[in-house]
């Protein structure tokens, strides 16, 4: 049993060999993957956008951004579409890695996440911009100001992502019932709906789908109420959300919720959507284009008015945010007002199903030519109040609020049916208080 | 071990007769590698040591320093010791999915186990087209997980999707597959192992194939039945590829994030939520970094610690 | 009993896939006393149940050749396909996909076949706590590994790349290959590197000329595992591709989903499209396929 010392080192200098050729593929491979973001970080102002319409809108802001030309010495930009799946990983590891964007869309409240975290530049300078350009005043009504924080501007709102009640005209006329103006007549509409076999109340709260959610808060704003008082803090308990919660309960009881509803994906609440099932539920403005319904049977129904004779709802104003992290400060914010000057075209190729946030897009041709649209921005964006309610400036912990698993639970617990109002607001307090950092 | 004459590759190895190590099979002697041998081994194993490091080790000791800070995914916060470790422990949501999680782990793995045995047998005899059968078999494990979570939903979804559909056609009421906590949570699992007995078929076949036929003849001879030829002839002779198979799915299951959160999200109110799921919830949804790494800790731990047991049960198994 | 246990592996030790289909020639021989009549039975017994196994992937293949929503075809359409390949990069992700794909495949053997030699031949105190080691190392969930990974790689500019992806899932495969080797090699003989020894190879040379020239299937098996793991992980690509130009095909079928709408036929099509690479793999590979060896190889320890 020799051990063959004596003829190693030929190979182990194959070994070598063998190993470097092994190396060698990895090579080849960053020859094939040469990605874009590595090679032009540093001369351009990054910008991220989020995929908010279907393919055709990616490559028209692309336009815009590539169109771009910049004045004197500033930097020219460049566009990156990221995908909304586990979008909080993708920013957050960019960030830490300092290869994130300059400017970037997002999720409604990353702005404010990352502002505590001290990695926003505050728009101060572009609010100024669009003061001198005349933009400033085109804003609609109370759309920028719950970006103003005591440092400054955190994010320029771009597009409002209405929360709005739609109705199929035709299954009121089946059902012979009139499209609800209150909660009462909700109720009766709902029974009568059911009859027909459709659902009075459609709303979804499975995997991936935040409209359940957005549906609790808004029954809850609707009535007065909302998760937050008016300096701030937060204020679960009060009586108006224990009414709008016991009202959500009886609508479960009386099975004008769909008993499923508590796993509905976005796709299954679409289809039920399409396939005339839904009579009367929430929705996102544009619905009939997002299921791509062709009857002209979905329209946008009157705002409700509450027991107490209150009239609101929700949005989610959309932002555009800066970071710190930039080739330029200055580059970024004259990209950004360039930017925002140039929304319309994505408003007049109609590619965009959601509120614009100037008043002079609301009333181009291709906007107002829906009556849907016009109803929108005439009797529900005014009324409409932003997650905060009854707070007006956003912050950090509606992240939390909009997404975590608190919120979620609390919408699939009414869901469900099996809770009563006060114990599922109790449990929904008590998981704010833990997450929301004060 | 006495019966064998010829001994396994391992066996002689283990008997001293590794390369460089003393000639002659003196039973029992440790065997002692030559410098030269030790070092091309080591050379041997220096890539792999590289990546354990960079892709495995780098990521561990940063979740440790994740789970005992306070701060977020960008920035490292204030040493908090074991505060989160405590918080997590002392919460009723960690036990909830850690019950989950073992359920889960011990339905997907058993269920896996018993499907892919009962197929591996089956095609294990003659069966006209039987290797068409054995590839289509494995599609379910192929399938991405996005698309086959989805084909699910459609399947199971709404109370008018196709098998809900057919549940109300035989009369048996509407059941709501993921609406309802106990259904869904059922639903989750049999989507589980409807994922993962391909793999564990793919195993017992190997193991099965090892199985010296003359073995059945004799035990057929003796006159034993079907069943006991499989309880005390099959089972026994894969025995240790079976415990690895458990090992590996344990893994597999304990570690699933898509299959759960793909389908139901975790809920309907966290009838499905596992510790994975929990953990990604607590550190994506919630942006509680800290509590959420160390949830995932926790579980690694667990997951090791089981895993050990197990293999030391493999070793009792071999060598007795 | 327990003698048949014990000298159970020396059936399959014969060098190649003999040694692994042996046994199922001797049992087929036995069972096929049964007859044509049982295997009838099975026949539809099996298609039975594959026809339900299958159930939701036809939901799926159905839907592939369906026309989409605003189309004007009608029936059994290709339309998908041509509109995905036409209107997207699908042609781009494939090819990433393929490159990446293979790349692992390729590196992952090529870093776990030594480590798998020394885990099976080293028999030292060390070389055990390794292999425990990779196990423990690996446990750790992938979603929260992730993010420091990408920080680590964005440092060494290894993001928005198809090497980096590349790397982390030679990583990711490294634990359950390297034990597929150690396991694959135990069954070999070690009398055969104790011959080449005596003809003058050395530890390295034996092992590359009589040890991996004899572990096709080994090898095999080992370089599947890597293939479907890297072929379908979204989990690290959503985090480390950005641009749509070295996307993978799992990160392709995520550009399908936007805010509340998914087109759906795009995304069955284009899943169709990511089925055949590894069905083909399986269908040409499948019998040597037998990642049950790796008990021999812990079992050993």
């Amino acid at each position: 049993m020799t051990s063959p010392l004596s003829t190693t080192a030929g190979f182990s200098r194959r070994g070598f060999l063998g190993l470097a050729a092994a190396a060698a593929t990895v090579p080849l491979l960053a020859a094939c993957g040469g990605g874009s973001s590595t090679a032009n970080s540093g001369g351009t102002v990054k910008f991220w956008d989020m995929p908010w319409a279907a393919p055709a809108y990616n490559d028209a802001a692309k336009k815009i951004v590539d169109a771009y030309v910049p004045t004197g010495s500033n930097l020219k930009a460049s566009y990156q579409t990221i995908q909304w799946n586990n979008f909080y990983q993708t920013f957050s590891s960019a960030i830490a890695s300092k290869t994130g964007p300059a400017v970037s869309t997002g999720g409604g409240f990353q702005a404010f996440q990352f502002e505590q975290q001290g990695q926003i530049a505050y728009a101060d300078k572009v609010v100024e911009a669009l003061k001198s350009n005349g933009m400033y005043d085109d804003f609609l009504p109370g759309v920028l100001e719950p970006f103003k924080t005591d440092k400054g501007y955190v994010a320029i709102p771009w597009q409002l992502d209405m929360r709005v009640m739609w109705y199929r005209s035709s299954l009121f006329e089946k059902a012979g019932v009139a499209v609800p103006t209150d909660w009462p007549s909700l109720l009766e509409a709902g029974k009568a709906l059911k009859n027909i076999g459709a659902v009075g109340f459609a709303i979804g709260a499975g995997a991936g789908n935040f409209l359940g959610n957005h549906a609790s808060i808004m029954m809850m704003v609707n009535n007065g109420g909302g998760v937050f008082n008016k300096d701030g803090e937060l204020d679960v308990m009060n009586d108006r959300n224990v009414e709008a919660v016991e009202f959500l309960l009886e609508l479960v009881s009386n099975g004008i919720i769909d008993p499923a509803a508590v796993s509905y994906t976005s796709d299954n609440l679409n289809a039920q959507w399409k396939d005339s099932k839904a009579g009367y539920g929430m929705f996102t403005a544009g619905l009939p284009g997002r299921i791509g319904d062709t009857t002209g049977e979905l329209l946008v129904a009157d705002p409700l008015t509450g027991p107490h004779g209150d009239k609101a709802s929700i949005m989610f104003p959309n932002n555009i945010m800066m970071y710190k992290n930039t080739p330029s400060q200055e580059s970024s914010e004259a990209f950004l007002v360039d930017y925002l000057g140039k929304l319309k075209d994505l408003w007049q190729q109609k590619l965009v199903t959601s509120l614009p946030v100037f008043k002079s897009i609301t009333e181009l041709p291709e906007f107002a030519s829906d009556p849907n649209n016009v109803k929108i921005v005439k009797e529900w964006q005014p009324i409409s109040k932003n997650f905060a309610a009854q707070g007006s400036t956003l912050n950090a912990g509606l992240a939390v609020l909009d997404g975590g698993q608190a919120i979620n639970q609390f919408t699939q617990t009414i869901l469900t049916g099996k809770t009563d109002a006060k114990s599922a607001l109790q449990a929904f307090k008590t998981g704010l208080e833990s997450t929301i950092k004060k | 071990m006495s019966t064998t004459t010829t001994k396994s590759g391992l066996a002689r190895a283990r008997q001293g007769l590794a390369p460089g190590g003393p000639g002659g099979g003196a039973p029992n002697r440790k065997s002692k590698l030559s410098a030269q041998t030790r070092r091309t081994f080591f050379w041997l194993l220096l890539p792999s040591i590289v990546l354990l490091i960079l892709i495995n080790g780098y990521p561990l000791i940063y979740a440790g320093v994740q789970a005992t800070h306070d701060g977020s995914l960008i920035e490292t916060g204030n040493f908090v010791g074991v505060d989160n470790f405590a918080s997590v422990v002392a919460s009723e949501a960690f036990w909830k999915a850690a019950r989950f999680t073992l359920l889960f782990t011990i339905v997907g793995v058993f269920g896996s186990w018993a499907v892919g045995l009962g197929l591996a047998l089956l095609l294990r005899t003659k069966i006209p087209a039987g290797g068409l059968f054995k590839v289509l078999l494995l599609l379910p494990w192929v399938v991405p997980i996005v698309v086959s979570s989805t084909a699910w939903n459609w399947l199971v979804g709404t109370p008018d999707s196709l098998i809900p559909a057919m549940f109300r056609n035989l009369g048996l009421g509407t059941p709501l597959f993921l609406a309802d906590p106990t259904l869904a949570a059922i639903t989750v699992m049999v989507f589980k192992v409807w994922v993962s007995f391909p793999f564990m078929m793919m195993m017992t076949s190997a193991a099965l194939a090892s199985v010296d036929g003359t073995v059945y003849e004799a035990a057929s001879m003796d006159g034993a039945s079907r069943w006991q030829q499989f309880s005390q002839i099959t089972l026994p002779l894969t025995a240790r590829s079976t415990y690895i198979s458990w090992i590996l799915m344990t893994i597999f299951c304990v570690n699933d994030f898509p299959t759960i959160y793909l389908l139901t999200g975790g809920g309907p109110v966290d009838a499905t939520t596992s510790l994975v799921v929990l953990a990604y919830r607590t550190v994506f949804q919630d942006f509680q970094t800290g509590p959420g790494v160390a949830i995932a800790f926790l579980m690694t731990i667990t997951l090791v610690v089981v895993s050990v047991l197990l293999y030391r049960q493999i070793r009792k198994s071999s060598v007795e | 009993m327990s003698a048949a246990v014990h000298t159970q592996p020396q059936s399959r030790s014969a060098l190649g896939a003999s040694g692994t289909t042996k046994g199922t020639g001797k049992s087929k021989r036995v069972l096929s006393d049964a007859g044509m009549r049982g295997r009838w039975w099975r026949f539809t017994l099996i298609l039975a149940i594959t026809a339900v196994v299958l159930v939701p992937i036809m939901v799926t293949v159905v839907l592939a050749f369906s026309p989409s929503p605003t189309s004007t075809a009608t029936g059994f359409t290709f339309e998908n396909f041509g509109n995905v390949f036409s209107q997207t990069l699908a042609s781009t992700w494939l090819s990433n996909s393929l490159i990446t794909t293979l790349s692992t495949v390729v590196v992952s053997v090529a870093v776990a076949a030594p480590a798998g030699y020394v885990l099976s031949r080293g028999r030292s105190k060390a070389v055990s706590g390794y292999s425990l080691l990779l196990f423990v190392m690996q446990s750790l969930p992938i979603i929260t590994s992730v993010v420091p990974l990408f920080i680590l790689f964005a440092g060494l500019g290894l993001v928005d790349n198809l090497m980096g992806l590349t790397i982390i899932y030679v990583g990711s495969t490294m634990t359950v290959a390297t034990w597929m080797m150690a396991a694959y090699f135990d069954s070999i003989p070690i009398s055969l590197e104790e011959a080449s020894w005596i003809d003058g190879c050395s530890v390295f040379g034996s092992f590359t000329k009589v040890v991996l020239r004899n572990s096709l299937p080994g090898i095999l098996s080992t370089a599947i595992f890597a293939f479907l793991l890297a072929w379908n992980d979204y989990l690290v690509a959503i985090v480390f591709l950005r641009s749509s130009e070295i996307f993978t095909l799992p990160m392709g079928v995520q550009s399908f989903f936007q805010q509340n709408q998914t087109d759906w036929t795009s995304v069955m099509a284009l899943a169709v499209v990511m089925m055949l690479p590894p069905i083909i793999v399986f269908a040409t590979l499948n019998k040597y396929f037998s990642v049950g060896g790796i008990g021999g190889s812990l079992a050993g320890r």
